[in-house]
């Protein structure tokens, strides 16, 4: 597994103002990694050779359409993939741990420890059933030797960081008595309870309104800086990205088509479907009533892989050249530093490359 | 709460209401003469016109039920022609066997079911959950009163592990002090070890035959409940904690499949007194079912009327309480948001 190429080579950052150290390895390292579900009708690639590297502290987002495979790809990193899906193939290594292919008493020792997962759903993601304090020492404790009373004033303290008001007497309530963005507040703190050094965020305020949304953002930018965890944000949100990340992998079709800077990406998109994906953006300033922006056709099925680029039968350049559809693009640099699998991508050097 | 608690309360004392109504009438309706029934095949028109007036058969059905309904009032639940016992008596005496019989069965169909479906759950292997659809399928598929007399077949003339048809103790053996009537409980309680052995060895077949059904019903629910449960987000986010898959499910599955549990199996023990007829028919149980069994068909109305109402009763009682538990088992009801 370890011997998997190197399929698609991971951006170099630059500039993204934060203190960048030099040359440690990376806390979170993605090779060639497969997931697939099983089912009656066929096996659903979602998740298709996918390669990162992602460094302490870093804020990577995974953007892409639903169904692109962001969930697949965020489970499979904490072996969370939910049956009848299984990470098929690859290696992902935290710290240096392979975690592929753990049972289940090893997995169990590298998730909430090594990697954090906050969930897209805060109010599902509750034991109805359970007080908050019981749920949050539960969390302290799988990895912690501590007794519970100090467990319960370590979880209070968590809750107070991350903006629950009286969190000592909260600790007594059940999920029902909290509101969806303190439900996610809570999500928050069990997941960082443990100190994990990467936590990912699949689509962490989707089920919020918009005016949670913000705070939960920033709750988990603050988090992040003051404690150093790398950060995978899963969105669909360009908007987030934009705030909240400095590098971003789009994803298409179960592949990551541009792996990119921020910056860059907003300056000049590379792939298409990048470019297609910002023009989706709407600016309340200049929008115009009517229709909304949108890419024509919708995501290909995912249970078959043809040999061309995937996105072809949607793209303004491909949709007419005969290489798109038979021969599948491989990665390669363009002059900003982007990498992206496109016969025909942008450059902002030149034309078209 | 109290008002929730008053409302409810209305609600179990109207459905009494209805239910004692509706048996009233019905029973007044169906085809046949139990004073001529009584009276036997070769009493005169005389014979039976004077017992229909004293039975009252002749009042209109309002005074008729006004009449029932008083006496039931006063505690007086009729008289049973066909046994020359009055029913508040009988049911004295048959309640226990049946009570007996049916919290053991209904224990044995709850126990056996959590057990069963919580290995088929968390059994990575599929055997398991294939292995217990088809037990509950069987079991819910096969007539108690066939499987009975297979079951004393089987177990007790040919294998004699167990007694046959003898009732709840071997002929001879001394009854224990009655206490609460059931005969397990009170000869453990005086410390009579050789009949409590000789009881419990007579109610364990039939118990176990009319905990199938139940087993059935209940398996199934909770296999459903729990597998469901599986794919909720908090099950994945304990998982993503670093949570083992046994603390998860001890913790946070089966807490909610035991919740969905406890309404279901408190409406079947409701309906054990009625559902063991046939089971104590065959196994000679003096119990309520084969009273009720042979009141049918004697038309012995006053005792018929009394179980179906006991029935009800019940019913909505053990509804009523389950419904009381379930509030109070469940955060989301007993607590409100803040």
């Amino acid at each position: 597994m370890q011997s998997n190429a190197l399929s698609l080579p991971v951006p170099r950052l630059a500039g993204d103002g934060g203190p960048e150290p030099e040359r440690n390895d990376p806390v979170l390292s993605v090779r060639g990694l497969r997931t697939d579900f099983v089912t009656a009708v066929g096996t659903v690639h979602a998740v298709r050779d996918v390669s990162f590297d992602l460094r302490k502290g870093q804020r990577l987002a995974i953007v892409g359409e639903s169904g692109s495979g962001k969930s697949a790809m965020a489970m499979s990193l904490m072996g969370l993939v939910p049956p009848p899906g299984r990470v098929v193939g690859g290696s992902v290594r935290l710290n240096g741990k392979e975690i592929v292919g753990l049972d289940d008493a090893g997995i169990s020792r590298v998730r909430g420890k090594d990697i954090g997962l906050v969930f897209q759903d805060p109010m599902a993601a509750l034991d109805p059933l359970k007080t908050i304090g019981s749920q949050f020492v539960e969390t302290i404790r799988v990895h912690q030797d501590v007794p519970v009373k100090a467990a319960r004033k370590m979880a209070a303290d968590l809750l107070g960081e991350v903006g629950v008001n009286d969190a000592a007497r909260r600790l007594s309530d059940y999920p029902h008595q909290y509101s969806g963005g303190m439900r996610q507040r809570v999500l928050i703190a069990m997941a960082i309870a443990n100190d994990p050094s990467v936590v990912v965020a699949d689509e962490p305020t989707t089920a919020l309104d918009v005016t949670t949304q913000a705070q939960v953002l920033d709750l988990l930018a603050k988090i992040c800086d003051e404690r150093g965890n790398a950060l995978v944000m899963i969105t669909h949100n360009l908007g987030i990205v934009e705030e909240l990340c400095d590098s971003v992998n789009v994803m298409y079709a179960g592949r990551f088509v541009e792996c990119t800077s921020t910056e860059a990406l907003f300056a000049s998109p590379g792939h298409p479907y990048s470019k297609a994906l910002l023009d989706c953006v709407i600016d309340p300033a200049n929008a115009r009533r009517g229709a909304l922006p949108a890419i024509p056709g919708s995501p290909p099925d995912l249970s078959v892989d043809e040999p061309g680029c995937p996105f072809a039968p949607r793209c303004p350049i491909g949709r007419d050249q005969e290489r798109c559809a038979i021969e599948r693009p491989q990665p390669r640099t363009l002059s900003n530093g982007a990498v992206v699998r496109c016969h025909f991508a942008y450059d902002p050097q030149g034309e078209t490359a | 709460m109290t008002s929730t608690l008053l409302k409810r309360l209305g609600v179990a004392l109207a459905t009494i209401f209805g239910a004692s109504i509706f048996t009233f009438v019905l029973l007044r309706k169906v085809p046949g003469d139990p004073a001529r029934a009584i009276a036997g095949d070769t009493a005169t028109e005389e014979t039976i016109a004077a017992l229909r007036k004293s039975m009252g058969l002749d009042d209109n059905l309002f005074v008729q039920y006004g009449n029932y309904m008083g006496s039931l009032l006063r505690g007086d639940f009729g008289f049973s022609y066909s046994t020359g016992n009055s029913v508040g008596t009988l049911l004295g005496q048959r309640l226990p066997a049946t009570l007996e019989l049916g919290l053991l069965s209904v224990i044995i169909a709850i126990v056996a079911a959590v057990l069963a479906a919580s290995f088929a759950v968390y059994s990575r292997r599929r055997w398991p959950d294939q292995a217990v659809r088809a037990a509950s399928s069987l079991a819910m598929g096969s007539p108690p009163f066939w499987i009975a007399l297979l079951a004393l077949m089987v177990f007790s003339i040919q294998l004699g592990i167990f007694p046959g048809p003898e009732g709840r103790l071997s002929p001879g053996m001394l009854k224990p002090p009655n206490i609460t009537g059931m005969f397990t409980v009170d000869s453990l309680l005086a410390g009579q070890w050789g009949t409590f052995a000789n009881a419990a060895w007579h109610l364990i077949l039939p118990a176990a035959i009319v905990a199938m059904g139940p087993f059935a019903f209940l398996s199934r629910l909770y296999r459903n409940q729990l597998r469901g449960t599986l794919r909720e987000t908090f099950v994945a986010v304990s998982r993503s904690h670093g949570l083992r898959r046994l603390p998860v499910y001890n913790r946070h599955v089966a807490p909610h499949g035991l919740l969905s549990l406890l309404p279901a199996a408190s409406l079947l023990f409701a309906d054990l007194l009625a559902g063991s007829l046939l089971v104590e028919k065959v196994f000679g149980w003096p119990g309520i079912g084969s009273m009720t069994a042979d009141a049918i068909i004697q038309k012995d109305f006053a005792v018929v009327q009394a179980v179906l109402l006991l029935a009800a009763v019940l019913y909505v009682v053990v509804s009523l309480l389950a419904d009381l538990l379930m509030t109070a088992a469940d955060p989301r009801t007993r607590v409100g948001a803040r």
